[in-house]
């Protein structure tokens, strides 16, 4: 079960830097600091998973629930990663550096779905499969004919996606730690 | 007049679990002057004010544990107001995972080893920062030491990934020699170096080629 851990680790931190560098490299091109896509941010497709907001929560929330929560959030994003890809594709001068980070991701995704299948199957077993996802309806507007629509669509996925990242990698980390080197990192 | 616009000069956290804003006031007007901090959470309407004006220390406001959401923005902002008006700082957009900067690592120190069948060494150890929880891996720290030659201006800097322990094995015999130690989360910002400490390196240390 270590090596499991240690390997969804290593994935989960990766899978956070690329989502990270693919935010900024948007920033950077298309927003240019400027505030304004902040305003038009009105949460995440997965915000009504429920989420532990702090520290003192993660801690108190069973392990089972932890690793399907991590595992509904990877579920959420198979559908907008997939649709990233093609969409990226149809940004003015498809820039290689997000276009080939989304791909990586995608990859990222569907791998550490399987790696946390695995775990939950160790750690759980004979536990029922866990399905529960939230739907993405971002399409649309990822293909809004409005230029600054679209680039404020994509700026507030990116920055859903870096946000769930590093809620993934945290809570594998935690969990790592309590199952797998008994809470002594 | 009335009051200049004060500003929201930066907002940090130290364990990823509380944080700190910091403002700079503008010019008072000459007049007696209120100066309020208000946030705002991430798809709430409620306007909140700032929950702790002391602990931060002086032009700070300090969000404990009960106040720190993780997964959401925050938009903090200020308002000056006296007598002939009001003005209000720029809103400060921030999110608590995106800003940890940690307290230098502690305990740092530093021994000459003789070990009976191996070259002599000098160990460095050190400990995380007491507030940090690694242990449960809620935070997991990255190192890096660096040390010189006292007189010199250059630094040897060293990648110690998780480790709380280092081995130098080429040092400068009869030298004497300053260490620092600083540290990084998995996901945010180096903190600043730890105080310097010094060990002298006796002159019988064998160099490389011997």
């Amino acid at each position: 079960i270590k090596d499991l851990f240690d390997h969804a680790v290593m994935q989960s931190h990766y899978y956070h830097v690329l989502s990270t560098e693919m935010f900024k490299e948007f920033d950077r091109r298309y927003t240019q600091g400027r505030e304004l896509f902040t305003n038009t941010f009105n949460g995440c497709h997965t915000s009504s998973l429920p989420t532990p907001e702090d520290k003192e929560q993660a801690q108190q929330t069973h392990s089972e629930d932890l690793l399907n929560l991590i595992h509904s959030i990877l579920l959420s994003w198979n559908d907008p990663l997939y649709h990233l890809v093609s969409e990226v594709r149809g940004l003015q001068e498809a820039p290689d550096a997000i276009l080939s980070r989304a791909i990586e991701i995608e990859d990222q995704n569907r791998r550490l779905i399987e790696g946390m299948e695995k775990i939950t199957s160790q750690v759980h077993p004979g536990a029922k499969e866990n399905h529960i996802y939230s739907v993405w309806s971002g399409l649309p507007s990822l293909q809004m004919a409005d230029e600054e629509a679209r680039l404020s669509a994509f700026y507030n996925l990116l920055r859903c996606l870096r946000r769930d990242s590093h809620k993934i990698d945290n809570f594998l980390k935690l969990l790592k730690c309590r199952i797998a080197y008994n809470n002594n990192c | 007049s009335p009051p200049g616009m004060p500003e929201i000069v930066s907002c940090l956290s130290p364990e990823k679990e509380t944080f700190t804003c910091w403002w700079k006031l503008g010019t008072d007007g000459g007049l007696p002057t209120n100066y309020t901090v208000y946030y705002k959470k991430e798809r709430e309407n409620i306007t909140y004010e700032c929950p702790d004006y002391t602990t931060g220390g002086p032009n700070s406001c300090y969000f404990s544990k009960k106040h720190t959401s993780l997964w959401k923005t925050y938009t903090v902002w200020m308002t000056a107001t006296n007598r002939l008006g009001s003005s209000a700082s720029i809103p400060y957009t921030v999110e608590v995972i995106y800003i940890v900067v940690p307290h230098p690592p502690m305990n740092l120190t530093l021994e000459v080893k003789h070990p009976k069948y191996r070259k002599p060494y000098l160990w460095i150890e050190w400990q995380p920062p007491t507030i940090i929880d690694v242990r449960s891996g809620w935070l997991t720290l990255q190192y890096e030491i660096r040390l010189k030659p006292e007189k010199a201006a250059e630094w040897e800097t060293h990648f110690a990934g998780q480790q709380t322990k280092f081995q130098i094995l080429s040092l400068h015999p009869g030298l004497k020699y300053s260490v620092q130690v600083r540290c990084k989360p998995d996901h945010g910002n180096w903190s600043q170096w730890s105080p310097e400490h010094s060990i002298q390196i006796p002159s019988d240390f064998p160099t490389d080629d011997t």
